[in-house]
């Protein structure tokens, strides 16, 4: 069981800052969702989360490891699905999972019955030989999964998992996101279906401009938003987004 | 529709296709790399006349090697147009042209003819140049210079016309069997193309280099250069021009034909992440029980090689490299001096860059830099996995070239040291230059969908890239260039008894010179990628 911690991070991209002093913990085993309107921030705070950019400045800690300071470590522990995933489209499934399995140091005699378990659970058996660039979206989506949790992370970070699928491949990927939740693995979620995170996510942090506007779980976003006790995380989400748009730049 | 008939849609679709096509970017990338194509023209053209003025080269010779080349941009063509590629569509053609009202044909007419525009308009100045040098050589009027560019741009467009037509016939009746006529079309281009070398080897009759006459490389190298040598044709020249007209003529109505039906469903769009495989459904080759984790991405490296069209594209370009190569070292024209050296290193070399050039991995690093391996072992992992093809081809092709070369050269020690030191030289540059081509990929690599650089931003790193990596490269072979060229001044110094201490010393200098070279280079592909945002 490992928690997140998140203190004054920022990132710049030359004159633009994408990432304002953001600071978070997440608690172990917790689903964390993340909202924001586009260009807010949450892909970058989730790749420098991950350790595919490096802060500006500002620390982040997985358990007790700094991803600046020991990125080996702390990515052993981290599954990570971007939102877009590309893979290698001229690899079969199973020698892409074979690959991503490798270099994430997976076992040798671990490694088999992992892919083939999670073929199975995902309904891609009989795509164990089929070219990568033959699968469908959904497909491709289920495969990016499978790898992102082949070497049992405890740590996942899951940017939009849900874009662009269809109902079935959404309802398999929430069960998948809701079956990590029961093994205990603290994740980090980016969405912008607002009923997954209010399902799945214990907390939610709004993120607008590169900062953090609002953090607590859907009853203390209402009050932080002013709404009625039963309004519904859509009408939260705009309202606190709408406030920190009005603000001077 | 409301326009002025097709002519008013096809000028429609043109202009469109202008304003997508070139940006501020795209267009500073062009002016660049005209400037470079005619540096190189000068450069490449400058020595071959100084080459052949010095071992006695006749126009007749210059004609076969420009049919060779014009073979090779036909060949390039076919393959293009037998994967699908005869005329180049973007996703948005496809989601906004091909779902008008618009007639193929019209469609078709406007596609060839910004492709003969542009390709003719951005051919013209290094042809120009090509061949106002060869005027300048043979003394011959300047309007002959231009009159040989002309022709040689014709040519130009019935590749294209070529190409197209290819891509328009897959699906009418060849559809099986496209493999087979693709590669026996190659296949035949190339033999046809080949054989006026023969005419360096005696005894062969005359009669065969005359076969190359029907195809149009044949025909737009005999015109061209026949008319910048000054060489006498008259009628001969004339009905070259009739029966490449001819070519011409022929392709188009051929095209026009095939573009009166549905033709979308065969035209491959050109977007990242969307290759096309022979077999959807594969036998797995990555086993890695028992492995380390850096042979399985060497394997990995090699899987995706051999699935894609890269493999097949290294074979060819070495198997014309190594037929001309051999055919010409056995004709003994290669006299042994620095400058024809020089030809051996530019040509052999030049396939490093090539190969790093098709190593596109940015989509995919979000896998890597989310894992715990390091991207400098990364790197060279890769560098090793596709180097090993890359010298598979290159060495039989240097030692075939050097085994008649070295063998002709036993009784001028002086100038056996150069060829000594060129051969390892060539595969020395083709490493370093692969090196260097990867860097700078890690560095400014091709990215599709990035929300941090607009495309017009990228286009321009893209052209950075260009220009630093033909500087850096051409800085980095320039020692192992410099030994072969002072070569022969060393060896007279030295003297022949001290020559074969010199030459292993020398070779092993350059040896450990370029692995030098390119463990810097891929130490610094690899922190590029460690250090890239654009993820």
């Amino acid at each position: 069981m490992v928690e997140i911690s998140i203190e004054s991070l920022t990132k710049h991209y030359g004159t633009l800052v994408a990432l304002d002093n953001v600071s978070l913990k997440v608690a172990s085993g917790e689903v964390f969702g993340l909202l924001g309107p586009n260009g807010a921030g949450k892909s970058t705070l989730l790749k420098t989360l991950v350790g595919i950019l490096r802060p500006t400045s500002g620390t982040i800690r997985i358990g007790q490891i700094d991803i600046v300071g020991s990125p080996e470590k702390a990515k052993r522990m981290i599954g990570y699905l971007p939102e877009n995933p590309s893979l290698y489209t001229g690899l079969t499934t199973q020698e892409f999972l074979q690959f991503v399995g490798k270099i994430r140091g997976v076992a040798d005699d671990v490694l088999d019955q992992e892919i083939s378990e999670s073929l199975k659970s995902f309904m891609l058996d009989e795509k164990r030989n089929s070219l990568v660039g033959t699968l469908s979206k959904g497909m491709k989506q289920k495969v990016a999964l499978i790898a992102t949790s082949l070497h049992t992370p405890q740590v996942l970070v899951l940017d939009e998992p849900l874009t662009a699928l269809d109902p079935k491949t959404r309802v398999s990927v929430k069960d998948w996101i809701g079956g990590q939740t029961k093994r205990g693995v603290t994740t980090i979620l980016s969405t912008h279906d607002l009923d997954v995170a209010q399902t799945h996510a214990g907390r939610i942090a709004i993120i607008d401009h590169g900062k953090i506007v609002a953090v607590g779980d859907i009853e203390s976003l209402r009050k932080m938003a002013n709404t009625e006790s039963d309004a519904r995380l859509e009408d939260v989400f705009l309202r606190l987004t709408e406030e920190k748009g009005e603000e001077p730049a | 529709m409301s326009l002025a008939g097709p002519l008013g849609t096809i000028g429609v679709l043109m202009r469109y296709w202008v304003k997508g096509r070139f940006t501020k970017a795209t267009i500073i990338g062009l002016c660049v790399g005209e400037a470079f194509a005619v540096i190189f023209t000068l450069f490449g053209s400058s020595t071959y006349l100084s080459f052949s003025n010095r071992v006695g080269l006749t126009a007749g010779l210059s004609e076969v090697a420009g049919s060779l080349i014009l073979a090779l941009y036909l060949v390039g063509l076919i393959q293009s147009g037998f994967n699908g590629g005869g005329l180049p569509v973007s996703s948005s053609d496809v989601d906004y042209v091909f779902t008008s009202p618009v007639p193929p044909r019209e469609v078709f007419a406007a596609k060839v003819l910004l492709n003969s525009l542009t390709t003719v308009l951005f051919g013209f100045p290094p042809i120009i140049v090509l061949y106002l040098r060869f005027s300048a050589y043979y003394h011959t009027p300047m309007t002959a210079a231009i009159l040989a560019g002309l022709v040689t741009l014709v040519f130009l467009v019935i590749g294209l016309l070529l190409s197209a037509d290819i891509t328009l016939s897959l699906g009418r009746g060849i559809g099986e069997r496209k493999k087979l006529w693709r590669n026996l079309f190659i296949i035949l281009v190339l033999v046809l193309s080949l054989l006026p070398i023969t005419l360096l080897i005696p005894g062969i009759p005359v009669e065969i280099a005359e076969v190359t006459r029907v195809l149009p490389n044949g025909l737009a190298a005999i015109v061209s250069v026949g008319l910048v040598s000054g060489t006498p044709g008259g009628v001969d020249y004339l009905i070259d021009l009739l029966l490449l007209f001819a070519w011409l003529g022929g392709f188009l109505i051929l095209g026009v034909r095939m573009a009166r039906g549905h033709f979308y469903e065969l035209l491959e769009v050109s977007a990242p992440g969307t290759e096309k495989f022979d077999q959807p459904n594969q036998e797995s080759r990555l086993d890695p029980r028992g492995k380390s984790i850096w042979s399985i991405v060497r394997l990995k490296e090699k899987i995706l090689i051999s699935r894609t069209r890269e493999a097949r594209a290294l074979f060819i370009n070495a198997m014309f490299l190594s037929g001309f190569l051999i055919i010409y070292a056995l004709s003994g024209s290669f006299q042994s001096s620095p400058t024809s050296f020089l030809f051996i290193l530019f040509i052999i070399g030049s396939f490093g860059s090539g190969t790093a050039s098709r190593w596109i991995e940015k989509e995919r690093l979000w896998i890597l830099k989310s894992s715990p391996v390091s991207m400098r072992r990364y790197v060279k992992e890769v560098y090793r996995a596709r180097v090993a093809p890359l010298l598979l081809y290159l060495v039989p092709v240097t030692v075939a070239v050097g085994v008649p070369l070295i063998l002709s050269q036993l009784s001028t020690p002086a100038l056996l040291l150069g060829v000594v030191l060129a051969l390892p030289g060539a595969l020395e540059i083709a490493g370093i230059t692969m090196a260097g081509g990867m860097y700078f990929a890690s560095r400014y690599g091709q990215s599709s969908a990035d929300d941090i650089l607009s495309s017009q931003a990228q286009e321009l790193a893209d052209i950075r890239r260009f220009l630093f990596q033909t500087v850096i490269n051409l800085i980095m072979v320039s020692p192992i260039i410099l030994l072969v060229l002072v070569s022969e001044a060393l060896a007279k110094i030295i003297g022949s008894g001290a020559l074969p201490m010199l030459a292993v010393g020398l070779v092993l200098v350059s040896v450990a010179f370029t692995g030098l070279s390119i463990n810097l280079l891929l130490n610094k592909a690899g922190s590029a990628i460690t250090r890239r945002e654009d993820l």
